[in-house]
């Protein structure tokens, strides 16, 4: 596009789409971040403004540091299982293997299960398929429920996620092998130390756009991880599971301390932010255009 | 579609590996959905007492839980409720975000980087921040909430930035731009260029995004939730609420909802995947 | 091409799927009349006496009403639809949907200048809300009917007590009958080591662990917990004042009696947990089958269990009922001859935002659901709860809650509900199933109520 018409082009093409974006989120956003600011209790029609005092709130609060750790631990495990899982996926079924089609419509279900239906099952499956399986072999691993144990509690919480989160990832990797030209997918479908390489060197590199936004939303999700939390484990047991995003938000209407958990959320992101703003940065630096 | 066929014993052995990894991973992939369609034709004793149990071995198998979704939801008025939102919402963000991609992309100036920046960081914010202010400022403020078109415009919004960043992504990486010159030195406008050469190429990016925001803008709980309360204008997913008790639920019956709200969302994504292979096809002239 | 085959069948077998669903087509043996599951019995409502004084100046009126008690989500919405056949005020019945809480909706709905003009509330909500937003309902009539059951915040009422639920260890008569092989009579235990020794009994005779204990946290905190406060003197304002003092340091936990006997019956049940082998390993709903099926003979809960256990196959006739949650060896001690139960859903009205005549079209409701014979009828047996008033003959049809209704009315369950932050079920729920899993002992677990109550 030539620069003469800048403004006229950025009315057709620019503004319509970010005004929505402007209006629906930044706003009440911004809204939000000011009323960190003041000791509104989320009902009454008083607020005030308290400066500080909320954030100061969240540094006393352990429990949010705590679960912000466990966050950080559970992101770490679901963003590499996802990505290498979802990408070698993606690729396996984009090398014109018979039945490719009915693969990748099976990989989509994932996304079609969600909330209270999506906890049932799992919690089924963690504590009386893998019981019975314990009963069975007699393996200690599976003698009680993993929901009952922490430790498995966690494991079982980073499983599902990474289950849930590969259909959606699989989907864009796919879409990304397919962005790329036949004589590329040739290369691909090599198979053997030849294939690796060129893997390495040929396809990453064009795959770097689909790795980038890959990595990002796993990132992203990770780090805002709720609705599995909640349906899976809701923090049991004895609350040792309890992630950031579930802490900020009980904290904001179980403990109805509405500015403090506002203040966590705002904290939480800032965090996600600059974590998934220089991954984005990293990987975007690699990435080879048309 | 070229599809490579040949090779020779070692590629054989290879293909054989990774099919039955792929077959693998890809039951306790589906082993949940299967899970929720066998138990949706069962009653909820049978759900909890033996969820595995094979269908026909069980006493009571039936569609009832079906036929009692479909009452209850009000199916057919919730289905067209959920039809209008989500086509028009799904239509309206891939327009205006291919669009404002495409123009981050060809425009490098400090404008698009700060927009571009704005939207990755936003896509971070956590709902449930926003939560409060968003029904303050258009139910308190602006007195709008309860109408389909605010839900179209809100879901249009909040899935903006990551389909601009899908979009910038592929359109980046694949699109040249010696296309796009060629059409301006025939004198083409820009709107003509963009909607006659640039949009038709973004056909596998586009068949993606449609099937990741219309499966989200369909089965999406907590934004309708807030926004809509008449009864009438209820979408798919809200309109099960009466499946859910307090200390308990009614499976059978929410597993048959669920099911009738997917299905639709699977049709449109079994359909939508010969477009993206034609869209490879036709992306591949260059 | 063959994947255009896979595509085209998986695209069929959607349809077929959504195709025979929509049909609503039956095979099996859907209707076996032995099917536990089948005909969950409708009651039926006298409507052909109505005395009721309706104010036709009213109609038309649309009020709304927002419902945090699920489960009665569909007879509400009957109540509702009859009501306006009579009055001509309509009502609108909103649901609080899965995965949001009773006052998280609230918060949304007043902040989008929508809130609604009737609201289930629990207690704890109503006294939050209760001088901002609420009406003053301290001048209705029915005040008089509800004398015991009202809550007052600042010497106000604000809000109509819908239900009474009663809480406590519920026994399946029939199950111990058959295994112990002698008739049971629940009036023969009144302490904790007669308690105990029906468990023993009942496990050398077979059934070696006859109770069910839920992991909930609001059942742990919530539920069990919260007999400490509650058993201080049997009575709310007892509970007020023990809290006052174990916020106030002036009580030793540690030293507390009413804290040393429920741990020391909660430890009991833990022995003869179903699931002791895994005890946060439990399942809700797997509970009420085994006690319909005599699997277990006992379970802690309260009336609000009866939708479960008649979805597990119990029958309204069955012999189910309530023993008290024994604390010690004194028979004489009211916690070990009474069980819990207090009114536990309130019923608020919008005073900020409802018009005038929305507010009085909202107190006809409620007058109409104490006063009229329909209404009356229909909050006990469409809505299958048991209403506080003491005007309302009808009697609740299912076991559980008959028990609950008798023993009210011969002053064998004492009122007392103890007014804890909302997040005390969730923290100290928390806290319990670390106790329940042997994870912590006793002093970690006092430690923790000392340091919530601290926190306050």
């Amino acid at each position: 596009m030539k620069s003469k018409s800048n403004g006229k082009d950025f009315c057709i093409f620019a503004l319509p789409g970010l005004f929505c974006f402007l209006a629906v989120l930044i706003v009440p956003f911004l809204y939000g971040v000011y009323l960190t600011l003041t000791d509104w209790n989320g009902v009454s029609q008083e607020k005030n403004f308290t400066g500080l005092k909320n954030f100061a709130a969240v540094m006393r609060d352990g429990q949010f540091w705590s679960s912000l750790l466990l966050t950080f631990k559970y992101v770490i495990f679901v963003v590499v299982i996802v990505n290498v899982l979802a990408f070698g996926i993606a690729w396996l079924l984009t090398r014109g293997m018979k039945g490719q089609n009915f693969f990748r419509a099976g990989f989509f279900t994932p996304n079609l299960i969600g909330g209270i239906v999506l906890g049932y099952i799992w919690q089924f499956v963690f504590s009386r398929v893998f019981v019975s399986i314990g009963e069975a072999t007699g393996w200690s691993m599976f003698e009680a429920s993993w929901l009952s144990d922490p430790g498995k509690a966690f494991a079982a919480l980073v499983l599902v996620s990474v289950w849930q989160l590969s259909g959606y990832m699989i989907l864009i990797y796919v879409a990304g092998f397919m962005g790329l030209s036949e004589d590329v997918m040739e290369a691909a479908s090599i198979d053997g130390a030849a294939g690796l390489v060129k893997l390495k060197n040929i396809i990453m590199p064009l795959m770097m756009s689909s790795i980038t936004i890959c990595l990002f939303l796993t990132l992203s999700r990770a780090f805002m991880v709720y609705d599995v939390n909640l349906s899976l484990t809701g923090g049991a047991p004895y609350g040792t599971t309890e992630m950031a995003a579930m802490h900020v938000y009980e904290k904001a209407f179980t403990s109805r301390q509405f500015g403090v958990g506002q203040a966590e959320a705002l904290i939480l992101f800032v965090i996600t932010a600059c974590i998934s703003g220089l991954q984005v940065y990293l990987t975007k630096r690699k990435e080879v255009e048309a | 579609m070229a599809q490579t066929q040949v090779g020779g014993n070692r590629k054989k052995a290879g293909n054989l590996l990774s099919f039955l990894i792929l077959i693998a991973v890809f039951i306790a992939f589906m082993f949940p959905f299967v899970m929720v369609v066998i138990n949706s034709l069962k009653q909820k004793r049978d759900i909890i007492k033996s969820p595995f149990s094979w269908l026909f071995t069980i006493k009571g198998l039936s569609f009832d839980n079906f036929v009692k979704a479909f009452t209850q939801m009000d199916f057919l008025n919730a289905f067209m409720n959920s039809l209008i939102v989500t086509v028009s919402s799904t239509v309206l963000v891939t327009v205006l975000a291919s669009m404002l991609a495409y123009y981050i992309v060809r425009h490098k100036n400090k404008l698009s980087q700060v927009m571009f920046a704005l939207m990755v960081a936003s896509m971070i914010i956590p709902f449930q921040a926003i939560m409060i202010p968003l029904v303050s400022i258009y139910g308190g403020t602006l007195n709008i909430l309860n109408h389909r078109l605010t839900l179209i415009f809100m879901h249009t919004g909040f899935s903006m930035a990551m389909s601009v960043f899908m979009f910038h992504g592929f359109i980046n990486g694949n699109i040249p731009i010696a296309l796009e010159e060629a059409a301006y030195i025939d004198g083409c406008t820009h709107v003509q260029t963009y909607f006659g050469i640039v949009f038709p190429l973004l056909k596998p990016i586009i068949s993606t995004m449609v099937i990741l925001n219309a499966l989200a803008f369909w089965n999406d709980f907590l934004l309708p939730s807030l926004v809509l309360t008449d009864k009438k204008l209820l979408t798919l997913p809200l309109s099960t609420y009466s499946f859910y008790g307090t200390y308990s639920a009614d499976y059978g019956t929410i597993m048959a909802g669920l099911l009738l709200c997917v299905i639709p969302i699977l049709v449109l994504y079994v359909v939508l995947q010969k477009q993206i292979i034609n869209g490879v096809v036709a992306g591949a002239v260059k | 091409m063959k994947r255009k085959a896979v595509s085209r069948i998986s695209l069929g077998l959607s349809l077929a799927l959504l195709s025979t669903a929509l049909s609503g087509c039956t095979f099996g043996f859907a209707s076996d009349p032995d099917d536990p599951n089948e005909a969950v019995k409708e009651e039926t409502i006298d409507t052909s006496v109505d005395t009721f004084q309706y104010d036709s100046s009213l109609e038309g009126t649309q009020i709304t009403l927002l419902n945090t008690k699920a489960e009665i989500q569909v007879a509400l919405e009957k109540v509702g639809a009859v009501f306006e056949e009579r009055s001509g005020v309509h009502v609108e019945v909103m649901p609080v949907t899965d995965g949001d809480s009773p006052y998280t909706k609230m918060v949304s709905l007043y902040n989008s200048g929508n809130p609604p003009t009737l609201s289930i509330l629990d207690t704890t909500d109503v006294i939050a809300l209760a001088q901002e937003k609420a009406a003053d309902l301290s001048e209705e009539a029915w005040i008089a009917e509800a004398e015991g059951y009202l809550t007052e915040v600042n010497g106000k009422v604000y809000s109509l007590p819908l239900c009474i639920e009663g809480r406590g260890i519920i026994y399946n008569k029939t199950v111990i009958e058959e295994t112990l092989g002698e008739p049971f009579d629940p009036a023969s235990i009144s302490t904790l080591e007669e308690f105990e020794a029906l468990l023993k009994r009942l496990a050398a005779a077979g059934m070696e662990r006859p109770l069910s204990l839920a992991k909930e946290d609001w059942s742990l905190g919530a539920h069990q917990l919260q007999y400490i406060y509650e058993t201080y003197d049997g009575t709310s304002e007892g509970a007020r004042e023990v809290i006052e003092q174990i916020k106030a340091g002036e009580l030793d936990l540690a030293g507390y009696d009413r804290l040393n006997e429920f741990l020391n019956a909660f430890d009991i049940l833990k022995q003869y947990n179903v699931s002791a082998k895994d005890p946060l390993g439990a399942d809700y709903d797997e509970m009420a089958i085994d006690l319909a099926d005599g699997k277990t003979a006992l379970w802690f809960n309260g009336n609000w269990a009866w939708p479960n256990l008649a979805e597990a196959g119990a029958e309204t006739e069955d012999e189910y009922g309530f023993l008290p949650y024994f604390l010690n060896n004194d028979p004489t001690d009211f916690a070990n001859q009474m069980i819990q139960g207090s009114p536990s859903k309130q019923v608020m009205l919008d005073g900020q935002m409802a018009t005038e005549k929305q507010q009085a079209a909202a107190k006809e409701f409620l007058n109409w659901l104490v006063y009229s014979e329909i209404g009356q009828q229909m909050l006990a047996r469409t809505c299958n709860i048991i209403p506080p008033f003491q005007n309302n003959p009808y009697e609740p049809a299912d076991p559980l809650s008959r028990d609950i209704y008798e023993k009210v009315h011969q002053g064998m369950a004492f009122n007392a509900s103890a007014i804890v932050p909302n997040d005390h079920w969730a923290i100290l729920g928390a806290a319990m199933q670390k106790y329940l899993a042997g994870r912590s002992d006793r002093q970690e677990l006092t430690e923790s109520i000392q340091a919530y109550w601290d926190e306050q």
